[in-house]
C-alpha cells in the first residue's frame, strides 16, 4: 500500500547520488576492461583480450598468489595478536588506556611516513632490525630486507601488520565489553581454567566482533596498496606486487588503462566472492534470530 | 588469599610484560618524532637510529610554510566536514530505508552498497574524472566534496543499516499508531538512537576523507584547492626529499585526526560493533 | 528627506563607476614540478620578476611532486581546464604529447625571440617537432662520476680518464675499505643510468638512442657486451651491497659518512649534501672504455609547453617568450648551478663546477636525454625492472635480454 512506496522517498537521493558517482564509473570500468585506452585518446575495443593476456600473465599469477600470502599472513598474525591484547588489555591493568592508544597509535600515522620509517628499519647498514640482531648476536640473520626478493615481501607486511594489530584490537575490546565479567567469574569459581574461560566462553560470546575482523582483515589484505607502492614499488622485479599495485602501474605508469581496468575487475569479483558468503551467512544468523 | 596474591604478581607480571612491548611497538613512532626534529645534513652525516646532536622546530616551520600548511588545512576542513555530514545523512536516509521496510529490492540494494566497499578506488579515478569535467565540477572544492561524499555511501550504509536492525520494531510501531509520518519516525527515533553508530562512522570516516591523496591529486588542479595530504606531496623534490620537513609536515597534519579520536573516543569503542547483532 | 533617499543611489553609482575603472589583472596559470627545494625557489623567483614586468597580470603558479606531477599532468591535458604553460621534459615524453595533439606550436614565438640564434643548434632537435617549436628548452644538468676529494687525496687518487684507470682507482679504494661506488637502485632509475654510459661508452651514442628508440632488439651482441663489463663490477664489489634496499639518497649516505668514495649521479647531487660535503666533492667524466668510439653524454633537458587548450594563449606565448629571454634562464644558472641553453646568458652567473660541467658538454660528440626519457614509458619501466632482476642475478644476464627484448617486442608492435 502506502508503505510499498515510502522506502523509495528515503532512497532516491543516496541511489541518484551512488548511481552517478560510483555504479557508474564502476559499469565503465567493466567496459574499459574491455578495451585499449592509454588515458588520452579515445578508447579502442577489443573485446576480452585483455583477459587472455591476463592469463598468461606472469606477474599477474605472482600479484595474486602475494595476495593471498598476505591474506593468510593478516589472518594468523595480527587477528590472534590483536586477540590476545583485547583479552590481556580489557582486565584491569595499569595504564591500560595508554597502552591501547599506543598499540593503535599506527593507524594515525600517514603511510608514507610508515614507509619511510619502515624503510630505515630494514636498512641493511644503518638499520634498527640488523643492528639489534648483530647486536644480541644474532649476526647471520642481517640481510637486505627489502632488496632480497626472498624476504621483501614478509618485510613489507611486516609492516601492515605492524599497523592493522591495533585495528583488529580495537575491535575485539569492543566485543569484549559486550561479555559479561560475571559470566566469565562464575566459570572461574566453578573450576574452570584461563583456557577453558577462553575457549567455551568468550570466543563464543564474541562471535559478532571475530566476523567483523576476519572481513576487514580479508578486505585490508586483498586491496593491499599502500606500503607496497611506497616500500617496494612492487619491486623487488615483482616479488612484493600485489594486485591492486600491478593494476595501478599498466594504469598509470604504463598507460594501458584498458588492463589496468581488467586486473580491478578480477580483483573485484575475487573479494566480492569473498564477502557474498560472508553476508550469507550473516543473512543466515539475521533470519534465526 | 593465596588467589588474590597469585592475581597480583600475575597482573604485575602482565604489567611489565605490556610495558615492554609496547616500547618496541612505538620504536617506529618514536623513529618518526626523531626524524622530525633533525636536520637533513645530520641525518645524511650520522644515519636515522642515531642520538640527534643538534634538536630543532626547523623542519616544523619548513613544512608549514613551504608545505603552505595554513592553506592546506583549511582545504581539507572544507572538503571533509560538508563531505561528512552529507555522507552521513544520505546513508542514513539509505540505511533506515533498508532496516525498516521490506520490498523486493532491498537485498539486492544492499547488496550494491556493500559491493560499493569492495571497488578498489584506484579504478574509478579516471572514469570520475571525466564525470567530474563533464559536469564543470573539475578543480573545484565540489568534485572533492562529492566523490567522497558519494564514496562513503557504501560502507555507511552497511554498517547503519546493520544497526538500525536492532533497534526494536514496536518503537517505530507505536509511533506510527500515534500517527507520525515515516519521517518523523525517522528523524525523532532512529537517529537519535543511533548516535553512537554515527559517533563511530564519524570517527572513521573524518580520518579517512582527511588523511585522502589520489583523489586531491587527480580533481585538483590548482595548489590552492588542494588537501593537506596533498600538498605535503608536493614537498617531496623529484630527486631530494627533505625527509625530516616530510614527516614533520605529516606529523602536524596528523593532528586533527588525533583530536577527533580522542574527542569521539568513547563513542567509538561503543558503537563499532553494535551492528552485528548481540 | 529627498536628498536622504538619493544618498543610497549615489552610493551605489558612485561604487559602480569605481570599479569600472578598475581594469582586471589578468590570471596565468603556470603548473610545474619543480618540487625540489632549488628549483622550487628558483621557479617562484622567476615567477616574481614576470610579474614585476607585467603588473597587469597574475601569474598562479602550482607546484606538484614529481612523480604526481607525471600522472597528474594527462588528466589536466585532457580536462576542459587545463593550465597555461606547464614544465615537461624533453625527449620521447614530450613527443609523445605532440603526437596526440595535446599541445600547441610556438613557433612564431621562436622565430620572434629569434631563438635559432640564442639557443644551441643540438638543442632545437628536442624543441622542433615536424618543423613545429613545441617545447621549449629551459634549464639542463650533466651526467658525471661525482667523488669525495678528501677520499681520492688520502689514497693519492687521480681522475681516472680510462676504463683501465678506473678499475685500478677502484682496487686502491677496495683495498683501503673503502667501496667505490655508492648507489641506492631502489627506484632503478640509477642502475638505468649505469646501463645508459656503459652503452654510449662501448657501442656510441647512435647505437644507444637506436636501442632506446626501441629499433634494435635487446638479443643484439652489443647489448651482451654492456652486460659483461657491468657484470664485472657487480662480481667484483665495486658497489655497496644491497643497494636495491636503498633510495638514491640513502645510497647517497656511504658517500657523506665516508664509507665509499664515487657515485654516478646528476649535477643536483650537489643539492642533497651539506656544505662541508659540498666542498669536498668534485667530478670527472664518466672514463672512455673505446677511444675510437663517440663520446655521448646523458644531458637530461627540462622545459615548458603549452597545452592545446589552454585557456589563454597568448599570455602562454608572453610568458614562453620571457622564459627564453636571458632574464628568464638567468635565476636557474644562478641560483641553481644548472645549465641554461640560452648562449647569451653571460659565463659569470655560472659558479666553478657548472664551467666544469660546460666545458665537458662541449667536448661532446652526441647527447641523449636519459633512460626513462628516451625510451617509451612502458618499455622504459618494463626493462629496468629486469636491469634490477640482472644486478640481483647477474649470471643471468643472456636470459635477461630476451625478457627485455621480449618487452619491446610487446611494446613496439
Amino acid at each position: 500500500m502506502e508503505k510499498r512506496k515510502v522506502q523509495w522517498r528515503f532512497l532516491a537521493v543516496p541511489l541518484i547520488f551512488y548511481t552517478i558517482w560510483v555504479i557508474g564509473p564502476t559499469i565503465y570500468t567493466f567496459y574499459l576492461s574491455l578495451t585499449e585506452w592509454d588515458g588520452l585518446t579515445d578508447p579502442n575495443f577489443i573485446g576480452i583480450q585483455n583477459y587472455l593476456d591476463l592469463f598468461n600473465d606472469s606477474i599477474f599469477y605472482t600479484s595474486l598468489v602475494n595476495n593471498f600470502i598476505w591474506l593468510l599472513i593478516f589472518l594468523l598474525v595480527p587477528v590472534v595478536l590483536g586477540l590476545f591484547l583485547a583479552i590481556l588489555l580489557s582486565k584491569k591493568i595499569r595504564w591500560a588506556k595508554g597502552f591501547k592508544a599506543a598499540i593503535y597509535s599506527p593507524m594515525i600515522l600517514a603511510p608514507v611516513v610508515i614507509g619511510l620509517i619502515w624503510s630505515w628499519i630494514y636498512h641493511p647498514k644503518a638499520g634498527l632490525l640488523n643492528n639489534t640482531l648483530t647486536y644480541v648476536g644474532l649476526n647471520f640473520l642481517t640481510r637486505g630486507w627489502l632488496s632480497n626478493p626472498e624476504t621483501a615481501l614478509y618485510a613489507v607486511i611486516g609492516a601492515a601488520v605492524w599497523r592493522h594489530t591495533g585495528y583488529v584490537m580495537l575491535l575485539f575490546l569492543a566485543g569484549l565489553t559486550s561479555i559479561p565479567p560475571t559470566l566469565i567469574e562464575a566459570a572461574r569459581i566453578d573450576g574452570a581454567t584461563a583456557w577453558q574461560r577462553f575457549r567455551y566462553i568468550i570466543l563464543p560470546l564474541l562471535k559478532p566482533a571475530t566476523v567483523i575482523v576476519l572481513v576487514i582483515t580479508m578486505i585490508q589484505s586483498l586491496r593491499a596498496f599502500d606500503f607496497v607502492n611506497i616500500m617496494t614499488r612492487g619491486g623487488p622485479f615483482n616479488s612484493t606486487n600485489v594486485l591492486a599495485n600491478y593494476m595501478y602501474t599498466e594504469a598509470f605508469r604504463n598507460y594501458e588503462m584498458g588492463y589496468g581496468a581488467a586486473v580491478a575487475v578480477i580483483l573485484f569479483i575475487i573479494m566480492f566472492i569473498f564477502i557474498f558468503f560472508y553476508l550469507r551467512r550473516i543473512r543466515e544468523e539475521e533470519l534465526s534470530v | 588469599m593465596n588467589y588474590l596474591k597469585k592475581r597480583k604478581y600475575l597482573n604485575a607480571f602482565i604489567f611489565l610484560a605490556l610495558l615492554l612491548f609496547v616500547i618496541a611497538w612505538l620504536l617506529p613512532v618514536f623513529g618518526a618524532f626523531l626524524t622530525a626534529f633533525r636536520s637533513m645534513d645530520e641525518i645524511m652525516a650520522k644515519g636515522f637510529w642515531t642520538i640527534p646532536e643538534k634538536l630543532s622546530l626547523n623542519n616544523f616551520k619548513v613544512a608549514w610554510t613551504e608545505g603552505n600548511l595554513n592553506t592546506y588545512l583549511l582545504n581539507s576542513f572544507i572538503i571533509t566536514i560538508p563531505a561528512l555530514i552529507g555522507t552521513l545523512f544520505l546513508s542514513s536516509l539509505a540505511a533506515y530505508a533498508l532496516a525498516q521496510y521490506d520490498f523486493k529490492l532491498n537485498m539486492a540494494l544492499y547488496l550494491m552498497f556493500v559491493g560499493g566497499m569492495l571497488i578498489p578506488f584506484q579504478i574509478l579515478l579516471i572514469p570520475v574524472f571525466k564525470l567530474s569535467n563533464f559536469l564543470g565540477i573539475y578543480n573545484s572544492y565540489w568534485g572533492l566534496i562529492m566523490i567522497h561524499m558519494v564514496f562513503q555511501i557504501g560502507f555507511c550504509t552497511f554498517f547503519l543499516r546493520n544497526f538500525m536492525m536492532t533497534i526494536p520494531e514496536e518503537l517505530s510501531e507505536a509511533a506510527r499508531m500515534d500517527g507520525c509520518s515515516e519521517f518523523k519516525i525517522f528523524y525523532r527515533i532512529y537517529l537519535p538512537l543511533s548516535k553512537p553508530a554515527l559517533a563511530a562512522l564519524g570517527t572513521l570516516e573524518f580520518t579517512w576523507i582527511f588523511n585522502d591523496y589520489i583523489w586531491a591529486l587527480v580533481l585538483i588542479r590548482d595548489n590552492k584547492f588542494k588537501p593537506v595530504t596533498a600538498g605535503l606531496a608536493s614537498l617531496k623534490g623529484n630527486f631530494i626529499t627533505s625527509w625530516g620537513v616530510l614527516v614533520a609536515g605529516s606529523l602536524l597534519a596528523t593532528i586533527p585526526t588525533i583530536i577527533v579520536f580522542i574527542f569521539l573516543q568513547k563513542y567509538f569503542i561503543r558503537g563499532l560493533t553494535m551492528g552485528t547483532g548481540k | 528627506m529627498k536628498i536622504k533617499k538619493l544618498l543610497p543611489i549615489l552610493l551605489v553609482f558612485s561604487l559602480l563607476l569605481v570599479f569600472s575603472s578598475v581594469t582586471m589583472a589578468e590570471t596565468l596559470t603556470v603548473n610545474t614540478y619543480t618540487s625540489d627545494p632549488a628549483p622550487r625557489k628558483a621557479m617562484k623567483k622567476l615567477v616574481d620578476i614576470y610579474e614585476e614586468n607585467n603588473p597587469d597580470v597574475d601569474v598562479q603558479l602550482n607546484i606538484t611532486a614529481h612523480e604526481d606531477f607525471k600522472k597528474a599532468i594527462r588528466v589536466w591535458l585532457s580536462s576542459d581546464d587545463p593550465p597555461d604553460v606547464f614544465s615537461w621534459f624533453a625527449g620521447n615524453r614530450a613527443k609523445y604529447f605532440v603526437d596526440k595533439g595535446l599541445v600547441m606550436p610556438f613557433t612564431d614565438v621562436w622565430n620572434e625571440e629569434n631563438l635559432d640564434q640564442k639557443i644551441p643548434r643540438a638543442f632545437k632537435s628536442i624543441s622542433f617537432f615536424e618543423d613545429e617549436a613545441y617545447f621549449l628548452p629551459h634549464s639542463y644538468y650533466w651526467w658525471a662520476v661525482y667523488y669525495r676529494e678528501s677520499i681520492f687525496a688520502e689514497y693519492g687518487l687521480e681522475e681516472p680518464q680510462t676504463w683501465e684507470e678506473l678499475l685500478e682507482v677502484g682496487e686502491t679504494l677496495k683495498d683501503n675499505g673503502i667501496t667505490p661506488f655508492a648507489i641506492g637502485t631502489k627506484f632503478k632509475w640509477t642502475a638505468a643510468g649505469w646501463f645508459d654510459y656503459l652503452n654510449m661508452r662501448i657501442n656510441g651514442p647512435k647505437f644507444h638512442t637506436d636501442l632506446m628508440h626501441g629499433e634494435v632488439p635487446f638479443t643484439d651482441d652489443r647489448v651482451a657486451e654492456v652486460f659483461k663489463k657491468w657484470k664485472y663490477l657487480i662480481e667484483n664489489d665495486f658497489f655497496v651491497e644491497n643497494a636495491a634496499a636503498y633510495s638514491w639518497q640513502e645510497g647517497l649516505q656511504f658517500m657523506t659518512q665516508g664509507d665509499a668514495a664515487m657515485y654516478l649521479m646528476g649535477q643536483f647531487i650537489n643539492d642533497a649534501v651539506s656544505e662541508d660535503v659540498q666542498k669536498d666533492m668534485n667530478f670527472f667524466r664518466f672514463p672512455i672504455i673505446d677511444k675510437d668510439v663517440p663520446v655521448g653524454e646523458d644531458l637530461p633537458t627540462d622545459g615548458f609547453m603549452i597545452p592545446a587548450k589552454a585557456p589563454n594563449p597568448e599570455l602562454a606565448k608572453d610568458f614562453i617568450a620571457f622564459l627564453a629571454s636571458v632574464e628568464g634562464q638567468r635565476v636557474f644558472a644562478e641560483d641553481m648551478g644548472r645549465m641554461v641553453p640560452n648562449k647569451d646568458v653571460p659565463d659569470e652567473v655560472y659558479d666553478k663546477p657548472a664551467l666544469k660541467g660546460k666545458k665537458m658538454i662541449e667536448n661532446t660528440d652526441a647527447l641523449a636525454q636519459f633512460y626513462d626519457r628516451d625510451m617509451d614509458p612502458e618499455m622504459a619501466g618494463d626493462t629496468m625492472d629486469l636491469l634490477m632482476k640482472f644486478w640481483q642475478y647477474p649470471d643471468q644476464y643472456q636470459s635477461i635480454m630476451e625478457e627485455m627484448e621480449q618487452v619491446r617486442q610487446k611494446v613496439m608492435e
